[in-house]
């Protein structure tokens, strides 16, 4: 057996994720295949974690015992979802000689970023729920677009993360749906968590011009097959009417479906403020960093005594 | 057939690194449901012992679903074939022979042919 030029090795890998086949964790991939999904993966994991903090703030604050119980399964949830995803990274990692701690840490330095949305404020119980309901349900859009995902190992994991986020979106619906049917108070409350919100779940899915060279990778090698813009309408489609149907107003005017060109209009955010985000500059960036690093720092004696070598009696 | 070698053990690292100090290791779970299910593999953890592997899998994977067993099995003793090894699994054989839906349509069809006589009979006896 001879064995195969880097060059074959690499037109043989892209044809067969091209044919849809799936790669696994031990399989020869190209260095910049592993490279972009190790980003995007550390992104996810982190994003999860950073995810939880603007969740757990609200679980002190929540009306009831029964919303507190909620809420701390959520946190748990992401918390959980970081842990599942963060394995699957490690293994495409240690080839580059990245560790676990390293993917953790590179959050520190800016050198890894979480996602956009956890950058944003949530002053109210009404934008608990719609985080749960719209921001949640703007999460499995996206990933319930990589169920399909030509990497097998995270498109595994995604089947559990998926499943776990139907309930938060449930749970979010619930949160929205009590707020919605409630005083008028609790209506206005909601209404104004919507349109602190909107601009935010646009931005979610990013800009929709084909983005940075990393992300033309995931679409190269059939990790990603649906663009940012693809997902928006998609979330559009599924949540406008809804919105719509609790008697909300969403904050465009020139919202619309244009039924001739199959696909909604609407306002453009300000997409120069994803930029400032990407650098850690959003509203809430460096007070949830903050966070972030008090957590890290507090748990680290669980890390640690996880792995002490056990002194007691047996 | 080929065995795949084991993934590279680098992973996840204690908070400080160097010599002497502890690592992490990969402990692939496989969780059974209840006592007429077998046990399926559902993904992995990073622990320091089998026993810390048993409790962070029951918090990654069973905070909803009810389960009366988990295996812990470390991930370099798992002996596994290649995916790039099609030859171990190829079939170029015909294997209905073996199976329930290699026998049930042509079995029907027979069945048919026999209430369709038993039909017949029954029109005869009312034409006497």
């Amino acid at each position: 057996m001879t064995v195969p030029e880097f060059d074959d090795r690499h037109a043989e890998f892209l044809a067969r994720v091209s044919r849809g086949e799936k790669v696994e964790a031990t399989d020869w991939m190209p260095d910049e295949y592993r490279m972009a999904m190790v980003r995007f993966l550390q992104m996810h994991a982190l994003s999860e974690l950073m995810g939880a903090l603007p969740e757990k703030e609200w679980v002190p604050r929540a009306p009831t015992l029964a919303r507190k119980l909620s809420l701390m399964a959520k946190v748990q949830d992401e918390v959980g979802h970081a842990q599942l995803i963060l394995r699957v990274a490690e293994d495409l990692a240690a080839p580059l000689g990245k560790g676990r701690e390293e993917l953790v840490a590179e959050l520190f330095t800016g050198q890894a970023k979480f996602h956009n949305v956890f950058h944003m404020p949530a002053p109210t119980w009404a934008d608990a729920g719609i985080i749960g309901w719209l921001v949640d349900g703007a999460a499995v859009v996206s990933q319930a677009a990589l169920l399909t995902s030509s990497y097998a190992p995270y498109a595994r994991i995604l089947q559990r993360v998926c499943a776990e986020e139907g309930f938060h979106i449930q749970h979010g619906e619930s949160v929205c749906l009590a707020l919605a049917e409630g005083t008028p108070a609790q209506r206005q409350m909601l209404q104004e968590a919507l349109e602190r919100w909107w601009e935010a779940l646009l931005l979610f899915f990013g800009p929709p011009e084909p983005g940075s060279a990393s992300s033309a990778i995931l679409f190269k090698y059939r990790f990603r097959t649906k663009t940012n813009e693809e997902l928006r309408q998609k979330f559009l489609t599924k949540y406008v009417p809804r919105i719509r149907a609790l008697g909300l107003t969403i904050p465009d005017p020139a919202l619309r479906y244009d039924e001739a060109a199959g696909r909604w209009i609407y306002t453009p955010p300000d997409w120069s403020k994803l930029k400032a985000i990407a650098r850690n500059e959003g509203p809430l960036s460096q007070y949830r960093l903050g966070l972030r690093r008090l957590s890290y720092e507090q748990g680290r004696w669980v890390r640690e005594a996880l792995l002490a070598p056990a002194k007691q009696a047996v | 057939m080929a065995l795949q070698e084991p993934l590279e053990a680098v992973p996840a690292r204690s908070g400080e690194e160097g010599a002497g100090n502890p690592q992490f290791r990969v402990y692939e779970i496989f969780v059974q449901r209840d006592h007429l299910s077998p046990h399926v593999w559902v993904g992995s953890v990073d622990a320091g012992s089998a026993e810390e592997a048993l409790v962070l899998a029951r918090e990654s994977f069973l905070r909803r679903d009810p389960a009366v067993s988990i295996w812990a099995v470390e991930q370099s003793a798992i002996h596994r074939t290649d995916y790039a090894d099609r030859d171990f699994f190829a079939r170029e054989t015909d294997k209905r022979y073996r199976t329930v839906a290699g026998y049930r349509e042509e079995n029907a069809a027979r069945w048919r042919r026999y209430r369709r006589d038993l039909l017949d009979l029954e029109r005869d006896f009312v034409r006497d």
